[in-house]
């Protein structure tokens, strides 16, 4: 930092969430000034939610004897003393310790050494000076014993530095500097390794801790509630450097605060550093200040994000992607969601508030009542505004910049399901309240009731209902409106859908605003801790996977069962339909970052099981025929017909003949158990989704004379091709199926001859692998179609029937995603050992990428290939689908399916992440990682088998770090434990394709 | 917006005052082709509230039965005769502050190659004002009363539609909107077809042109897509924004549909004249 001079005392217009401050200085003008005034501002900040850290060089007792503070929360008050070596909480009954640095005999001598040593050494230089306390965990030596400066005040600074400085003089010492530097000499030669020298001009301080220790407490007790960075204000007066020494208070400066707003109270003789702003004043300034935090926190104001570049997507502000924004700023917390639209909505928009589950009698997600819209002045100027998603903690603001103060920040509750809030606020008469719940469109019934200031709204039929309770607070502070709006959501049926709304949206203002708001930071901190991902070196494409691992962790409940639809809650388009995307796609990124939303997706499947034996008896075949578009019901939801784009009818093949998601099921249920370690799942509610699968397909096949198993009249996930026979991942993944589904029916009964039957069967089932050419045929005469490539056609991704025409794609071996490869991605110990890379070869060349499903899968696969440069290509396509529109149809909800491939790339890809691999002795977790160039490093968090892990891999080595022991397998290597908290492994060797 | 009908379709840089008379410019030659371009003329000028006045360059060989004049009289059309080289006597008329929009013949010679002849052309390279090519042998409907507006997708080509065009047009007129995937505006996905072109549609529409009736999406040539919709929906116009640049790709497709249509085609210029 360099030091600059006096600059406009500006603070930001912000309500901050934590204040940290020096003490003497800064909130008083010495220890023994009346701090009553002091302690009703603390008080009064805590019972806010405004966390308060004070941060000093002296000891509890000092600061607790002045302040006295004892606040009854929710914001929390903490006394960091003694120079960051204690941290005490304070409660109603007073300071109880937190944390303390408890220097070793050792360290105590090398002390007493090091401050010996620098008393030594000035003497040396002429200089007389003493060691005058002996303090927890360092030692003070007086510069300038004189009784006449010896306690002298903050506000005499500049005489006491000059004095000082003539001092130092007469022994020919320049400065302070160079008395901090011969004490860091002094210490070092003593024996400590990290001496912390400080100076408050009197005295120099030798030292195990300084004031950033205290910084870094707050900032990690902070960063574990979601208050970063912006979020923080800190107060100091020996922020700028006094003879050439780095002021005291500018150790809270820590890489953590690097976004927060610091201000100087104090004289500051040698400026301040960057970005400090010094106001002066001393603490009558700084107690305006925190007025000021209490003035906002009464009037309502909307509250910040910390606009981290890391983790803030700002959302597109033209008119044509209006509805992609929306789309990219829905804010979920897996039970409902609303659309990021602004307020005042209006044509060319498309709001939207949806309940996971609740589908209208056509199988179609209900649209709740609109509760975001507020009305603004006519002729409002969008074109400065920014609309900003804050991933970190959940959030949506906006924020204007015409001259109308408007902004507003809105949420969907992480920590309580049922809540929603919103804030706005703008300069007058900019901005009013208007109607609080809104019909959303014409497709749906509406009604309203009001029961006192309670506002209510439902919309649905019949028992499927959402409803919507709200009540307002609308105020003037300081010529601004200011609406604040707290809602709850209901689904049920009729009345009791608006009782129970109210009495949701009665527990909702119990917390208020300010509470929720917090609970719902914490909550999506929570969220973060198991989901965390790090690329170093690519911050894009970190933005870009964060942004896809928010709206997964927005996309199921934790709770009860869940449907997450192709588009989730995020937009209308699929109707909210269930397909294959949620079982293979969305659900293994989830069993590892969150499993109990997994969990809550295969309940969703395990509810529908009667539905789904019914179809199998419906078509005279036995256990459980899955569709392939999944609603309410569990019934066949999948369109029967198209309208072609010549007007021609068209059948949609989709439902009667892509039965893979039969066994995709299944292979979602053993996924989830294999990386979550529940066994308990497959052996209880989730046996059934292995065993009546392999039993449909046992009784799908069909034998030939040879007695060769068949899947006649089947498509795979290659679309391009519709009805063709034993399409190779199919039947692969039947076998397989068939394979789990006799293990599972041979533990309660080994001899079961049905299990015997499926073994048998599975043997039997062709599979499409030629040996001849060493490749999987994707489907029975696949290689005799016309041999195009996409390099004779069009850069991918493109939809290739759209160019060419379905006919004609349908006759060549251009495939619009990966179909045989997805076997070597959810399968590779049932595909040909050696495999993965001619088949690669093969198909990549031919695939289009011409749908959202497929540049995922293929960029996993080329890294664990080799060929992570190919991959990073797809993996940036795949990531940036939605952020980019890709495809044109975000503004119809974003591409899940798409965000879980992002994962399972970082993860299965990049990572080469494995769980418990087939060699022997049994792994529990291999590690083979594979990075572009441009990343640096790449590190994921996730739960395996109940416990977090931490898997950071650069192009040398791999960190994991784990809480029980694990047995790893590094880039093929030998398994190796690896205990509690972890351990690094070199990668010796480069991978080769893991063989079965 | 409708009811705005006399903001008619020149630029607001025009600074048209309201109170004056507007008039669509009927161009009629000696040909056959006359009388097709009087009766678009005609429905043009009924289409966006407008009169029509017919004009003739003096000279040329007449092959039709009726004179310019006598056509005119015959549809109570004012008319007259103007002097000088064709081209720059039809410019001349065209800049006229009360003239809007202009209907010229289609080609050189009925069934010729060119679609357009080389003095329409010159004029279209060089009118800031809408001009409606009538091909010879068109059809021309009682009223216009079905619209076709091939978009490409740019909002440089849609604006004029919509700015210029929408709010003059006659308030019960269908307006369908063609969206033809080329190999510059195909789609980099589609996931479920029974799905995204609705919503590919829908979207479209949004970002495009909000008023239209509805959306044809259809993959191959554009003019043969073109003549093929039209076919299809019973259009009596198509509407196409153009560049005014012959050497553009988007000024190729316009001289295939032009070719190709049995139906008047109102270019509206994109940039300002040249």
């Amino acid at each position: 930092m360099s030091p600059r001079r006096y600059r406009a005392p500006e603070v930001p217009d912000s309500t901050f969430e934590a204040v940290i401050f020096d003490w003497d200085g800064t909130a008083v003008p010495d220890r023994q000034a009346d701090a009553t005034a002091v302690r009703g501002r603390v008080e009064g900040l805590c019972r806010a939610g405004v966390h308060v850290f004070v941060v000093s060089g002296t000891h509890v007792e000092n600061i607790d004897g002045q302040l006295e503070a004892r606040p009854r929360g929710p914001g929390q008050l903490y006394l960091c003393c003694n120079r960051g070596s204690e941290v005490f909480e304070v409660t109603g009954k007073g300071p109880v310790l937190v944390s303390r640095r408890v220097a070793s005999t050792d360290e105590d001598r090398a002390l007493d050494r090091a401050a010996e040593g620098t008393v030594e050494r000035l003497r040396t230089r002429g200089l007389e000076a003493k060691v005058v306390t002996q303090r927890l965990n360092r030692r003070k030596i007086d510069l300038i014993p004189l009784p006449e400066l010896a306690d002298p005040k903050k506000a005499d600074i500049d005489l006491l530095a000059d004095a000082v400085s003539a001092r130092l003089a007469t022994a020919g010492i320049a400065d302070l500097a160079e008395v901090v530097a011969l004490a860091g000499d002094a210490a070092r030669a003593g024996g400590l390794v990290d001496p912390r020298i400080t100076s408050d001009v009197k005295h120099v301080e030798i030292g195990l801790t300084d004031k950033s220790d205290s910084a870094r407490f707050a900032a990690s007790w902070l960063a574990a509630r979601g208050v970063t960075g912006a979020l923080v204000l800190i107060g100091g007066d020996e922020l700028g450097p006094i003879g050439g020494v780095a002021g005291s208070d500018s150790m809270m400066l820590v890489d953590a605060f690097a976004r927060a707003t610091v201000v100087s109270v104090g004289i500051e003789p040698g400026g301040v550093p960057t970005p400090v702003v010094h106001l002066g004043g001393g603490p009558a300034r700084f107690a305006e200040l925190l007025d000021g935090q209490l003035g906002r926190r009464a009037g309502h104001r909307v509250p910040q994000i910390d606009p981290d570049p890391a983790w803030v997507v700002a959302l597109p502000n033209v008119q044509a992607k209006e509805r992609v924004a929306e789309a990219l700023g829905t804010l979920g917390n897996g039970f409902a969601a609303t659309r990021g639209s602004r307020e005042e909505d209006g044509p060319g928009t498309s709001p939207l508030f949806l309940v996971s589950g609740v589908y209208t009698e056509d199988n179609r997600l209900v649209p709740g009542p609109t509760w975001t819209g507020l009305e603004l002045e006519s002729g409002h100027d969008r074109s400065t505004e920014r609309r900003l998603l804050d991933l970190r903690t959940g959030v949506l603001v906006r924020s204007g910049n015409d001259g109308k103060g408007l902004r507003s920040m809105r949420f969907v509750s992480a920590a309580s399901p049922h809540a929603m809030a919103l804030r706005a606020e703008a300069v007058e008469p900019c901005l009013e309240p208007g109607d609080p719940l809104r019909p959303p469109g014409d497709t749906v019934d509406f009604e309203r009731e009001d029961r006192g200031e309670v506002r209510m709204a439902r919309t649905g039929q019949s028992g499927h209902e959402i409803a919507v309770a709200t009540r307002e607070r609308v105020g003037t502070v300081a010529g601004r409106r200011v609406v604040e709006r707290m809602a709850a959501w209901a689904a049920g049926s009729g009345q009791k859908s608006f009782d129970d709304a109210e009495r949701q949206l009665l527990e909702v203002e119990a917390m208020g605003f300010d509470q929720l708001l917090a609970g719902h930071r914490e909550a999506w901190t929570g969220r973060w801790t198991d989901a965390q991902v790090v690329i170093d070196g690519d911050p894009e494409a970190e933005l870009a996977a964060r942004f896809s691992l928010f709206h997964l962790l927005s996309a199921a409940s934790d709770t009860g069962e869940s449907a997450v639809g192709a588009r989730g809650l995020t937009g209308d388009a699929y109707a909210g339909h269930v397909f294959w995307d949620a079982d293979v796609f969305v659900l293994p990124a989830l069993a590892a970052i969150r499993p109990a939303a997994a969990r809550a997706m295969l309940e969703y499947r395990i509810r529908r099981l009667p539905a789904a034996r019914a179809t199998a008896i419906g078509l005279g075949l036995q256990g459980a025929r899955f569709p392939w578009e999944s609603a309410g019901d569990g019934s066949d939801v999948t369109p029967r017909q198209v309208i072609g784009l010549h007007g021609e009818i068209i059948p949609i093949t989709t439902g009667p003949h892509e039965e893979h998601i039969v066994a995709d099921i299944a292979w979602s249920a053993a996924r989830y158990a294999a990386w979550t370690g529940d066994e308990h799942f497959l052996a209880g509610a989730g046996r059934d989704l292995l065993v009546d699968t392999a039993r449909y397909w046992s009784s799908r096949i069909r034998t030939d004379a040879e007695g060769r198993g068949h899947l006649f009249g089947v498509e795979g996930p290659d679309e391009y091709h519709e009805v063709v026979d034993d399409n190779a991942y199919t039947n692969v993944m039947a076998r397989w199926n068939l394979s789990q589904g006799a293990k599972f029916l041979a533990k309660t009964d080994p001899a079961s001859p049905e299990a015997r039957r499926w073994l048998i069967q599975a043997e039997g089932l062709v599979d499409g692998w030629n040996s001849e050419r060493g490749l999987y045929e994707q489907f029975a005469g696949y290689f005799d179609l016309e041999p195009l490539l996409m390099s004779d056609v069009a850069a991918p991704p493109v939809a290739v029937d759209v160019l060419l025409g379905p006919g004609r794609v349908a006759g060549s071996q251009l495939i619009k995603q990966a179909d045989v490869m997805m076997l070597h991605h959810l399968v590779p110990e049932e595909v040909v050992a050696g495999s993965l890379g001619p088949c690669l070869a093969f198909y990549e060349p031919r695939t289009a990428h011409g749908s959202s499903l497929s540049p995922a899968v293929s960029a996993s696969l080329l890294a664990r290939s080799g060929q992570p440069e190919r991959a990073l290509e797809l993996f940036r396509m795949a990531a940036h689908l939605d952020l980019d529109d890709l495809t044109d149809t975000t503004a119809g909800g974003l591409h899940l399916a798409t965000m879980g491939g992002v994962w399972q790339a970082l993860a299965y890809g990049f990572l080469g992440l494995r769980a418990e691999g087939s060699h022997a002795p049994r792994v529990n977790l291999e590690v083979d990682p594979c990075l572009p160039g441009a990343w640096s490093a790449l590190g994921l968090t996730f739960v395996f088998r109940g416990h977090p892990i931490g898997v950071h891999a650069d192009h040398e080595r791999v960190g994991i770090t784990c809480e029980k022991p694990l047995l790893v397998r590094v880039a093929n290597g030998a398994p190796k434990r690896c205990e509690p908290p972890g351990a690094t492994f070199s990668l010796t060797s480069r991978r080769n394709e893991r063989t079965p | 917006m409708r009811a705005t009908r006399r903001h008619l379709l020149l630029d607001v840089t025009a600074q048209r005052k309201d109170t004056m008379m507007t008039i669509v410019l009927a161009a009629l030659d000696t040909t056959a082709a006359a009388r097709p371009v009087l009766e678009t003329a005609l429905r043009f000028g009924q289409l966006i509230g407008s009169d029509v006045q017919a004009v003739h360059v003096g000279g040329g060989r007449f092959e039709s039965i009726e004179t310019p004049e006598s056509l005119a009289a015959r549809s109570e059309v004012p008319f007259r005769v103007l002097e000088g080289p064709v081209e720059s006597a039809l410019r001349a008329a065209l800049g006229a502050p009360e003239v809007l929009a202009a209907v010229i013949g289609a080609r050189a010679t009925p069934g010729g190659r060119r679609p357009v002849g080389r003095t329409a052309h010159h004029i279209l390279e060089h009118t800031d004002k809408p001009v409606v090519i009538v091909p010879p042998d068109a059809i021309v409907p009682s009223s216009f009363r079905r619209i076709l507006v091939p978009l490409e997708g740019t909002e440089a080509s849609s604006r004029p539609i919509l700015e210029r065009l929408w709010p003059v047009l006659a308030a019960d007129v269908e307006l369908v909107v063609l969206h033809v995937f080329t190999d510059v505006t195909r789609p980099a996905m589609v996931d479920r077809p029974v799905r995204d072109f609705e919503l590919l549609g829908r979207e479209f529409l949004t970002r495009h042109f909000p008023k239209a009736t509805g959306i044809e999406l259809r993959p191959g040539p554009v003019a043969t897509r073109v003549a093929e919709v039209c076919g299809e929906q019973g259009s009596d116009l198509i509407v196409l924004s153009w560049s005014q640049d012959s050497s553009a790709g988007r000024a190729h497709v316009i001289g295939e549909v032009l070719g190709a249509s049995s139906v008047p085609v109102l270019l509206l210029p994109v940039t300002p004249p040249k």
